[in-house]
């Protein structure tokens, strides 16, 4: 799947490539208004990672091209206005979703592969991975027909690692992704311990591998390896 | 002491004193020339005597008046010495007259001539004079004090409405204050110095705003890169023990910066009524959402949170309504220990949210403050109040602080004001 990372930040636009660069993704850059646009014009993309101001012009024009053509990529924004108005605009002029900077790039990729979940028309709502199946509509997880009984926060947290495979995902990414960017507190490290924690024991209980592994005491990491 | 004031009360003092001198120096010269009036006469008396006896060779005859007498005694010695006195003479009642004495030869004898005239006459004029004059000064005095004040307050009208628009006013409101058209020099220089001040203390407010809110944009670019950065690094199998928790801090660093960065730019961006747009917002089922959004942080952290909320409706703009609220609770729950408890309570005209217990109150005046830290964590950035004032200050609502039964509490008044 190709993804395309219009951002004029070169080294942001570098770090994004490197982390989603995997056996997934193929990621193309451009990072001024006219490399971006001929880009969009002559290939498809999976999806299209879309920062508003870019030289030579700006990010919504060329939502608003890729619309005027039909192209059916799926477009997420990064904006470092995080104003509501671009992100009512970007939504209305058919983005799919709107990530205001700076944001942590596990945060990206599980943004990234919701919008392509959605635009795959295979028609199936589920994910595979091992033996465990996440419905998406149901909002579950089951290893062989045997529901986990994953709570809200666990379910968003196990997605978020299905989503980030074999990354490391730092607890700043996680409780950021948990609850939000609003929740003006400290460090909820020992709120995410305890979810991890009963994720894992979930996991296990139901006879699944448990793929979820500390990282020192940056993050936590989901292999598909074990 | 206001200005009217002081200047009616330099005023009547002077004029009494101008007043009283004038009316001394009056009295005086009054007197001096009515006197030297009554000299003349008396000379002339004098004369009329020395032309009568040398035309009939003696004294004339004594007509004896009221206001007039006449004595003629026989002396040894003659002189030519005239004198002028004034002099008190004991009749019904004691009388000033004006008396002349000379020496008279006349058939053969010398007299001592003395005529005497009342001061009467002079003394009522002068008296019916400092009358009317201090009567008519009286009146001067009373007219102009009356006058100066009704006249004066009249005159400083536009005074008084320029302070009463400047005690409105407050920068960056956006209400530019307006000052009435007025023809008195002064007060039109006073108001145009008003206006430039105003003006220029606006341009200045803007120009700050406006680097705050380009300042945070700009940082949140190399905050972002540093972020994204980071997130690659830790995919580093090689990242030794130490080397992770060096990392570790610098997120949570960047973290801080990231939330300080974002609550200026929220700051300046209500400033610049960005969040103008108004709309119905059901308080009490917002209260319960993020009491419910709560709920996890406060368990884990062994804080109890009680709720009374009738169901309130305000008009302000939805996303503010939402980081009020939120900005509330997490200072409660930041600023409490392990056993503490939150209360929330909600009534149409306030929405009170408060924490405890504590032993004493914390200084109301300086909360709300920007850049404030109450306690000495270090995790905060000291704007979630000065966040929350601002919110209530574009939507119309006041916020203050009240610490009581060991709870501070902070009380969110909703009529709008």
């Amino acid at each position: 799947m190709k993804i395309l990372i219009i951002e004029d930040e070169k080294e942001l636009s570098s770090s994004i490539v490197s982390f989603l660069q995997t056996e997934q993704y193929v990621c193309e850059t451009a990072h001024d208004y006219h490399s971006a646009l001929e880009k969009t014009e002559l290939y498809d993309y999976a999806c299209i990672i879309l920062d508003i101001t870019l030289p030579g012009g700006s990010g919504m024009d060329l939502l608003q091209n890729l619309k005027a053509n039909n192209k059916a990529d799926g477009v997420l924004i990064i904006s470092a206005k995080n104003s509501l108005d671009d992100r009512i605009r970007g939504l209305k002029e058919g983005a799919d979703d709107y990530l205001p900077k700076p944001f942590h790039l596990p945060e990206l990729a599980a943004r990234v592969a919701a919008i392509i979940r959605r635009r795959s028309f295979d028609g199936s709502n589920t994910i595979t991975f091992g033996d465990l199946v996440i419905d998406l509509m149901e909002k579950t997880v089951k290893n062989a027909n045997r529901d986990l009984e994953l709570t809200k926060k666990e379910y968003e947290l196990f997605l978020y690692f299905v989503s980030n495979k074999n990354k490391v995902i730092s607890k700043g990414a996680i409780a950021e992704h948990l609850w939000g960017d609003d929740m003006d507190l400290a460090d909820n490290y020992d709120l995410i311990y305890t979810h991890i924690k009963n994720l894992r024991r979930k996991i296990i209980h139901a006879g699944a591998p448990d793929h979820i592994r500390s990282v020192y005491g940056t993050g936590y990491k989901f292999s598909t390896d074990i | 002491m206001k200005l009217l004031q002081k200047y009616s009360r330099i005023n009547l003092v002077t004029s009494v004193m101008i007043f009283l001198l004038a009316s001394i120096a009056f009295y005086f010269s009054l007197h001096y020339v009515l006197l030297k009036q009554v000299d003349e006469d008396l000379k002339t008396e004098k004369h009329e005597i020395e032309s009568s006896v040398q035309r009939y060779g003696k004294l004339p005859d004594i007509i004896p008046l009221n206001d007039e007498i006449t004595e003629y005694k026989e002396t040894a010695a003659f002189s030519d010495d005239v004198t002028i006195h004034s002099m008190k003479i004991k009749g019904e009642d004691e009388e000033l007259f004006r008396k002349i004495e000379f020496y008279e030869k006349a058939e053969g004898k010398i007299y001592r001539v003395s005529f005497a005239k009342s001061l009467e006459n002079t003394e009522t004029i002068t008296k019916s004079v400092l009358t009317i004059a201090a009567i008519s000064i009286l009146i001067l005095v009373i007219a102009g004090f009356i006058i100066n004040r009704l006249v004066l307050k009249r005159l400083w009208m536009p005074f008084y409405k320029s302070m009463a628009i400047m005690k409105q006013y407050r920068i960056g409101r956006q209400a530019y204050p307006e000052f009435e058209k007025t023809d008195i020099t002064e007060f039109a220089m006073l108001n145009e110095t008003l206006n430039a001040a105003i003006s220029k203390s606006e341009d200045e407010y803007n120009n700050l705003k406006e680097f705050t809110e380009n300042a945070s944009h700009e940082m949140q670019t190399p905050v972002a890169v540093i972020r994204s950065k980071m997130d690659v690094l830790i995919q580093d199998e090689n990242l030794s023990e130490s080397q992770s928790n060096i990392v570790q801090g610098a997120y949570d660093a960047i973290k801080k910066l990231a939330r300080l960065n974002q609550a200026l730019l929220l700051l300046a961006k209500i400033e610049n009524r960005q969040y103008s747009q108004r709309e119905t917002v059901q308080l009490d089922k917002l209260a319960e959402e993020k009491i419910a959004y709560f709920n996890e942080i406060l368990q884990s952290r062994n804080l109890s949170i009680s709720s009374s909320l009738q169901p309130v409706q305000v008009s302000m703009n939805a996303a503010l309504a939402d980081i009020l609220l939120n900005n509330l609770i997490s200072n409660c729950i930041k600023h409490s220990k392990s056993g503490d408890s939150i209360s929330i309570i909600l009534t149409p005209n306030a929405l009170t949210i408060g924490n405890g217990p504590f032993d004493k109150p914390l200084d109301g005046s300086t909360i709300f403050k920007r850049f404030h830290k109450g306690g000495n964590s270090n995790e905060e950035h000291g704007l979630g109040l000065a966040i929350v004032k601002e919110i209530c200050m574009v939507t119309g609502f006041a916020v203050n602080y009240k610490f009581e039964g060991g709870m501070h509490l902070f009380i969110v008044s909703l009529r709008n004001i």
